[in-house]
């Protein structure tokens, strides 16, 4: 109890928990280590405002999807598991829906489909059948939102990139000074479209990549 | 009790109580989704007719105020009669008036209700004064696949309806049509301006839009023809004073 309080730093640092969170967050980073979700990571980084809402929705989903399937977990059948975690996924995600069509209107429509695609998304999926399933609900909630987050993380780095140079915005408001574009500077339309986000994503990963093997 | 019995029992249980919870937020939430729709049409009527500027924030009450001022929703009978009774029904049609300066009537909106590749495209399409010029045309809910026929709703699209005529120069209608690919290439000039640009990837969504613009136009020709003849007060003066 004493070297807790004496040294709550190294403390925490050798937490079982601190480890899950920064291998979620950076060591098996979802998206730019285990390259996952990539088709939403294409699809809503276009603007910062839809990769914000986009990362909370999901990392909400899978925090509370993995705090429902770890507390469900001692009575959930073997055979029909995936299918209770898949239920469990959709009903929430069905939810995080409804809530941002009745709150957040334009940005849902802009969403389209993408909120509902987050059923799909293998991330959601991979934490509860990988950690909810084996873990109790505080330590599997935790790991949840660290999951979300990093996941989250990479769209908005994503989002400014693509955002800032190509269409010279951040949350919609024009950030590159009209003298830039008198002065020739012009923005990269190659960014708004999907191999621009494909190319922007590759870099984070290479980057994420480099800076592991380094250590 | 054996296992495959217990996890039929168990699905089913998480059959009832999943659906409860959806339920429950479905219908909770109902009244602010409509409240939602409601706002998102009015702003896209307004920004067929111009009066809003793209992407510009607006709260509910700015939308509302903008729309109660500028728009004045009606309805006509098939010969273009105004209806004294505003209530929708079967033979009668929609129909926004676009006044400014309080009285005056700078044109009109149609709602189009097409039939898409997926489901149902539902858009406004606003005209000028002289019934035929195209002044604006928004899309405010489709089921389109996104990045082909779902690029009916983004600006381009869109910015590509305005200033297309509905009628020829000799005053036959003939719509609004979709081209295959990009109008100054696959249209000779004289008909250019009756065509917008097509979506590549997406000729079947084109195709469908325009048969729906084409045939809701057809029924509200009567209304165009009193714009082209000037007679546009006839519509206003038919209007409940407010």
């Amino acid at each position: 109890m004493n070297g807790v309080i004496a040294k709550p730093w190294s403390a925490l640092k050798g937490s079982h928990s601190f480890k899950e969170i920064v291998k979620a967050l950076w060591k098996a980073n979802p998206v730019s280590k285990q390259i996952l979700g990539i088709c939403s990571s294409l699809a809503v980084t276009v603007q910062m405002e839809t990769a914000i809402v986009m990362g909370v929705s999901l990392t909400l989903v899978v925090a509370f999807s993995n705090l429902i399937v770890s507390l469900l977990r001692a009575g959930i059948p073997r055979n029909i598991r995936i299918i209770v975690q898949c239920a469990v996924i959709a009903t929430l995600v069905i939810i995080a829906d409804e809530f941002l069509k009745a709150f957040m209107y334009e940005v849902s429509k802009q969403l389209s489909v993408f909120v509902g695609l987050i059923i799909t998304n293998c991330i959601v999926l991979g934490r509860t059948e990988a950690y909810a399933m084996n873990n109790p609900p505080g330590r599997s909630f935790v790991d949840g939102l660290a999951n979300g987050i990093g996941y989250a993380s990479v769209l908005v780095g994503v989002a400014f990139m693509r955002e800032l140079l190509g269409s010279g915005r951040l949350f919609g408001y024009a950030v590159v000074p009209e003298l830039f574009y008198q002065a020739g500077y012009v923005n990269n339309g190659l960014l708004v479209l999907a191999p621009g986000a494909f190319i922007m994503i590759g870099l984070f990963v290479w980057l994420e990549h480099t800076l592991l093997e380094k250590k | 009790m054996s296992g495959s019995l217990k996890s039929l029992l168990y699905a089913a249980v998480l059959c009832i109580v999943c659906s409860l919870l959806l339920t429950a937020a479905s219908s909770g939430l109902q009244p602010f989704q409509e409240r939602n729709v409601l706002l998102d049409r009015q702003r896209n009527i307004l920004a067929a007719a111009g009066l809003v500027a793209e992407g510009k924030r607006m709260s509910a009450a700015d939308i509302e105020a903008l729309y109660g001022r500028h728009i004045r929703p009606l309805r006509v009978d098939a010969a273009g009669r105004v209806l004294s009774d505003p209530e929708p029904s079967r033979e009668s049609l929609p129909l926004y008036l676009v006044i400014i300066d309080g009285d005056r009537v700078e044109g009109y909106i149609v709602p189009i209700d097409a039939k898409g590749l997926w489901g149902p495209i539902n858009a406004y399409l606003a005209f000028d004064d002289d019934g035929a010029t195209v002044k604006g045309f928004t899309v405010y809910r489709h089921a389109e696949t996104p990045g082909l026929g779902g690029e009916i709703e983004k600006k381009w699209f869109r910015d590509n309806w305005v200033g297309k005529k509905i009628v020829t120069r000799q005053g036959k209608f003939v719509s609004v049509g979709v081209a295959k690919g990009r109008v100054e290439e696959m249209m000779p000039a004289d008909k250019r301006e009756h065509y917008v640009d097509g979506i590549s990837g997406a000729t079947l969504t084109g195709k469908y839009l325009a048969a729906g613009i084409r045939d809701t136009l057809s029924q509200y020709e009567p209304v165009a023809v009193k714009f082209r003849k000037n007679l546009a007060h006839e519509l206003e003066g038919a209007l409940p004073r407010r």
